[in-house]
């Protein structure tokens, strides 16, 4: 014992000695978090970058970038410029806080980040714990605003907007009864739930089903079975465009000749393609503002094509408004404090945003999601209602 | 901090002096070692986010201890281990919520629930030869996941937000670092006990059981009973795992038990050198960092963990720092009964070092690494 | 009814395709080949890769095309299968079981992300559509690709059937399965056979995935994943090594999928179907058909 513990400590020495010389900015070195009041203004977007939900993930980047490079070129905030800082979660929970801490480390003032609302969840106390302010571009889970933490502000329409949305649209279109599918992730549950308490509130449309399907799998006779047992006049699928297009298309080759409905997560050109032939003529979306839908947008998705050399994708824009929003209250605020950010978030009234003029209802979400109806046709989703 | 050997193997060994490199590698001091670098750490850095990677490297080194004692120590491949940590988080999250109990007061909660885990699950499943074992673990651990997607009490998709942190004697521990000195703490003690639990009488059962299941019985093992205590054994580290895996994001759902992180947790084993705690421990370290040091290379890491697995058991199954004396190949006459009393040797593999290395210098080792972190 | 009848029976025969490679292998050399489900993927996959590399065919030659680009990727899966047999497997023929369980992990990772990594981690859209007319028979709605997978697939595991039963590599098979040292001493060239077993089990393995991706349309880099699982829980209901054992599991696990998630709901269904694979590895391990196997030591 006596010879074996000072070889201990002296071989924890040797660590020590190895890890001290590698780097620096630990307890001692008077580490932790640095807001620096000069030099770039830092923002934070956790984001999907590797995964399946990259693609969406690469359009967000996009949007952000392009609204940063465009602050910038006009002399940034505060006379600082600004600088993104995205980093990858993969819609894994675990890798959204190790990168959402990773963010409020390298200094970051505010957040413009988060699309999977099952990653998003841990990295509100994160950001909260840090007094940064979030502002949310995509992911819309009622849990995100549950908690009410005084930093997370919504600027994608919520669950119960959404359904808000179809349910108007169902009873304008005289639609009796309903099918509602969702694909058991928590984002299609929430509208699929706040649907059938909507529907249920309202009376006139019956809901005839109410069921999930198991995401990511290849048949879907067992649901089509039910819908068809079920016999409603509408179909309402508020899961991803993945399977949706495979609903479509099984349906359609069961013989269902009532109309379909998808929520925003299957606005995709590839649910059209999955469906096959002409199977989605005529399946309507409820679906936020896009720039294709957006009267005046022209030049903006020009823009994005020429600065990306691609089109504009789901949450660009919403992206694209988060950073504005951002630059917005930090020069309302006139500093990077997060506490002043949060309540100049909480005063903006008017600001434009592709949705319309933005103000925050005390729950941090949009007052009006900015809903509207799309439809296919001739293999694209255009406008069909703007239910306003 | 153990080094898991099979005495009887020991004389065959006898043949190449062991070089400095080998030496170093078996010595007892490195566990120390390494739980010096662990309470040091912060100390060389300390932001939010390397102290956030280093939680979860700690968590994982105990989830993989604990998988250390079903796979290195029994040999049964569990595929669905994650489940474990799963039913852990799901109830210290659950029960914290719904009596507003701090979470460390679930901690009997999780015990409880974790050891009728791995009974219903263990229980029909470990009578089934080892192959059926891997396929139904991997069932159940799908089984727990979906049931946690499908339940309204486990948040259903969302899962469950808001668990606090961790508080101990009304300090509140829930900072990164204090919380992870909390995690380095707890886990240096879990995995010290699955080390000790390695070279018991049990931990004997174990490896006997593995080695020649036949032969053990025939020596008058009950395997059934010896193998259900690895799993439950398995299945209460796991939950801990869980527990803290809960304190440590606040939010827990179901995407984050999904097979991917039972086979990466099998893969640290694998990696480090099935039934060594010290390589399993590295092999933890190195598997929870890689996605963190890969992060731009996205699903190519995938593709090189596959390939590292392949690659490692056709050219050194027995892991990087494998247990002494894993030759499963060899046949052993002169088996050292499984009750072997304590005083027999239980180190050294070759006369060089087996002086020194009876049972008495093991357990110091073992013991001054426990009083270190107490 | 008749309808759900249909749709698992449907299902199954996809299950059972995928079932008699898990099958034969498992019977053979006591593997349990968890990259098997991955070879169906990358069957979708090839057979994607090649029809788009063809450039847009008309929709007169699709079912040929279909046949051709079946037969090309039943050859190139079965030479991937073989493939990672020789340096996956092969190796370890002599170790712990825990090993090559291992190993098969390792390889099934490999494929799925190496395809993930190659192709995209979006799912992609088969680029030949099978589409027909429908039919109404006995108040189930069948449509004319149905019909014409199903018949594929009967003939590819009638045709499995004969050459196990009447070759001599089929003998082969068969005698390897029942004692593989007895086999190597009466003159049996081993490796030979297990080549064969696993060109012959991920060739049906990748037909599957080509006409799941020319049925469903849609093809992901995890789509073997799960119906790998499906596939080993339909051979240990038919009986794990037996050929006729895992084609009957194959339809029954389609049923029983069919009806269990009518009576459970939807959410439900794969914990279902893990349930009854638990239960018949508990209650009857040998399944429906097989014979009890002593486990050699």
């Amino acid at each position: 014992m006596k010879l074996r513990i000072p070889r201990a400590l002296g071989m924890a020495a040797v660590a020590a000695t190895v890890l001290a010389t590698t780097a620096c900015g630990g307890i001692l070195g008077g580490g932790g978090e640095k807001t620096a009041d000069s030099g770039p203004i830092k923002i934070a977007a956790v984001i999907p970058l590797s995964g399946s939900s990259a693609p969406t993930g690469a359009y967000m980047k996009n949007g952000m970038q392009m609204a940063v490079d465009e602050i910038n070129a006009k002399g940034g905030v505060l006379g600082r410029q600004l600088q993104l800082d995205a980093e990858d979660e993969a819609c894994d929970p675990t890798q959204a806080a190790a990168a959402a801490n990773k963010a409020v480390s390298n200094g970051a003032v505010i957040s413009v980040g988060g699309y999977c609302s099952g990653a998003t969840l841990p990295t509100l106390p994160i950001f909260q714990k840090a007094n940064i302010p979030m502002i949310i571009p995509a992911a819309n889970s009622q849990d995100l605003v549950n908690q009410k933490l005084p930093n997370v502000f919504l600027i994608n329409g919520t669950g119960a907007q959404q359904s808000a949305a179809a349910v108007k649209f169902m009873v304008k279109d005289g639609v009796k009864s309903v099918a509602l599918v969702d694909d058991n992730t928590s984002y299609s549950k929430d509208i699929a739930t706040e649907t059938k308490k909507d529907l249920d509130a309202d009376g006139t449309v019956k809901v005839a089903l109410s069921t999930s399907v198991t995401a990511g799998e290849s048949d879907y006779s067992s649901v089509v079975h039910d819908i068809m047992g079920a016999n409603p006049d509408m179909l309402y699928w508020t899961g991803y465009y993945q399977e949706g297009g495979l609903i479509i298309n099984q349906l359609k080759a069961a013989g269902y000749a009532g109309k379909i409905m998808v929520a925003d997560g299957s606005v995709d050109a590839s649910l059209i393609k999955i469906a096959g032939g002409s199977n989605a003529e005529g399946v309507l979306a409820t679906m936020t503002q896009t720039p294709d839908t957006i009267k005046g947008a022209e030049s903006w998705i020009a823009d994005y094509t020429k600065q990306f050399g691609s089109a504009p994708g789901p949450y660009s824009t919403q992206s694209y408004d988060a950073v504005r929003v951002a630059a917005e209250a930090i020069t309302k605020a006139g500093s990077t404090d997060g506490t002043k950010v949060i309540a100049a978030l909480e005063a903006i009234d008017g600001f434009e945003l592709f949705s319309g003029p933005l103000k925050f209802t005390p729950e941090h979400t949009l007052s009006s999601g900015g809903f509207q109806i799309l439809v296919v046709q001739d293999g694209k989703f255009v406008l069909k209602d703007a239910l306003s | 901090m153990s080094d898991n050997v099979d005495t009887s193997t020991a004389p065959r060994l006898i043949g190449k002096p062991a070089s400095a490199v080998s030496r170093l590698f078996e010595s007892k001091q490195l566990g120390w070692a390494a739980f010096a670098i662990a309470v040091v750490f912060p100390f060389v850095i300390a932001n939010n986010y390397a102290m956030n990677i280093a939680t979860t490297a700690v968590i994982f080194v105990l989830l993989a201890s604990g998988l250390n004692m079903v796979v290195g120590y029994c040999g049964l491949l569990d595929l669905g281990y994650i489940a474990f940590m799963a039913v852990g988080a799901y109830t210290a999250g659950i029960v914290s919520k719904a009596f507003e109990l701090p979470i460390l007061y679930t901690i009997p909660a999780v015990i409880i629930m974790c050891i009728l885990s791995g009974l219903v699950i263990g229980g029909p499943t470990l009578r089934l030869r080892s192959d059926y074992l891997a396929i139904v673990t991997l069932g159940f651990g799908e089984i727990i996941r979906l049931t946690a997607n499908n339940l309204d009490i486990t948040g259903g998709p969302s899962g469950i937000y808001g668990i606090p942190g961790i508080e101990l004697f009304g300090l509140d521990l829930s900072a990164p670092v204090s919380f992870y000195y909390f995690c380095v703490v707890v886990v240096a003690l879990l995995v010290l006990g699955s080390a000790r639990l390695g070279k018991s009488r049990l931990g004997r059962a174990w490896r006997f059981v593995r080695e020649d299941e036949d032969a053990a019985e025939a020596m008058g093992i009950h395997t059934y009973k010896v193998k259900l205590a690895a799993y439950i054994f398995g299945a209460v580290w796991g939950g801990f795992g869980g527990l803290l895996f809960a304190a440590h994001l606040s939010a827990i759902s179901p995407q984050s038990f999904v097979f991917l992180q039972s086979a990466l947790v099998l893969m640290a084993v694998v990696l480090g050198g099935m039934g060594n705690t010290r390589g399993v421990v590295v092999g933890a370290v190195v598997i929870s960092l890689m996605p963190e040091l890969l992060r731009d290379m996205g699903n190519l890491r995938y593709v090189i963990f596959g390939v590292v697995l392949v690659a490692m058991m056709v050219l050194r199954p027995q892991g990087f720092w494998p247990a002494r004396a894993y030759e499963p190949e060899r046949p052993v006459p002169d088996i050292d009964p499984p009750g072997g009393g304590p005083g027999k040797p239980d180190g050294g593999t070759r006369p060089a070092a087996r002086g020194r290395r009876n049972r008495g210098a093991g357990d110091a080792g073992a013991d001054s690494a426990k009083g270190g972190a107490a | 009814m008749t309808q759900l009848i249909w749709n698992g029976l449907f299902v199954g025969s996809f299950y059972a395709l995928v079932a008699l490679g898990y099958s034969m292998v498992y019977g053979i050399i006591k593997l349990l080949n968890f990259a098997h489900g991955d070879i169906y993927m990358l069957g979708a996959f090839i057979g994607f890769a090649m029809l788009t590399s063809v450039g847009v065919i008309p929709a007169s030659l699709s079912i040929t095309a279909l046949l051709i680009v079946l037969l090309l990727v039943m050859i190139s899966t079965g030479a991937i299968g073989v493939a990672i047999e020789r340096v996956a497997y092969r190796p370890l023929r002599n170790s712990p079981r825990l090993a090559v369980l291992i190993t098969a992990v390792g390889a099934s990772f490999t494929l799925e992300y190496g395809v993930a990594a190659m192709a995209g981690p979006n799912p992609r859209v088969f680029p030949v559509r099978l589409e027909g007319q429908t039919f109404d028979i006995l108040g189930a709605r069948i449509s004319a690709p149905q019909i014409v997978l199903m018949v594929v697939a009967v003939i590819l595991m009638l045709g499995l059937n004969s050459y196990v039963q009447r070759t001599s590599m089929g003998r082969a098979m068969r005698a390897i399965a029942l004692d593989p040292k007895g086999s190597l001493l009466m003159g049996i060239n081993v490796n030979k056979v297990i080549t064969w077993t696993f060109f012959i089990g991920s060739a049906l393995a990748g037909a599957a995935g080509v006409m799941a991706g020319a049925y469903y349309g849609k093809i992901d880099f995890l789509m073997g994943f799960i119906i790998g699982l499906k596939a080993f829980t339909a051979a240990v209901i038919g009986g794990i090594g037996n050929i006729k054992g895992a084609m009957l599991g194959g339809l029954l696990l389609g049923l029983l999928e069919a009806f269990g998630s009518q009576w459970l709901g939807g959410q439900w269904r794969d914990v279902f179907t893990f349930a009854v694979l638990i239960l018949f590895l508990t209650l009857k391990p040998t399944g429906l058909l097989g014979e009890r196997v002593t486990e050699r030591v």
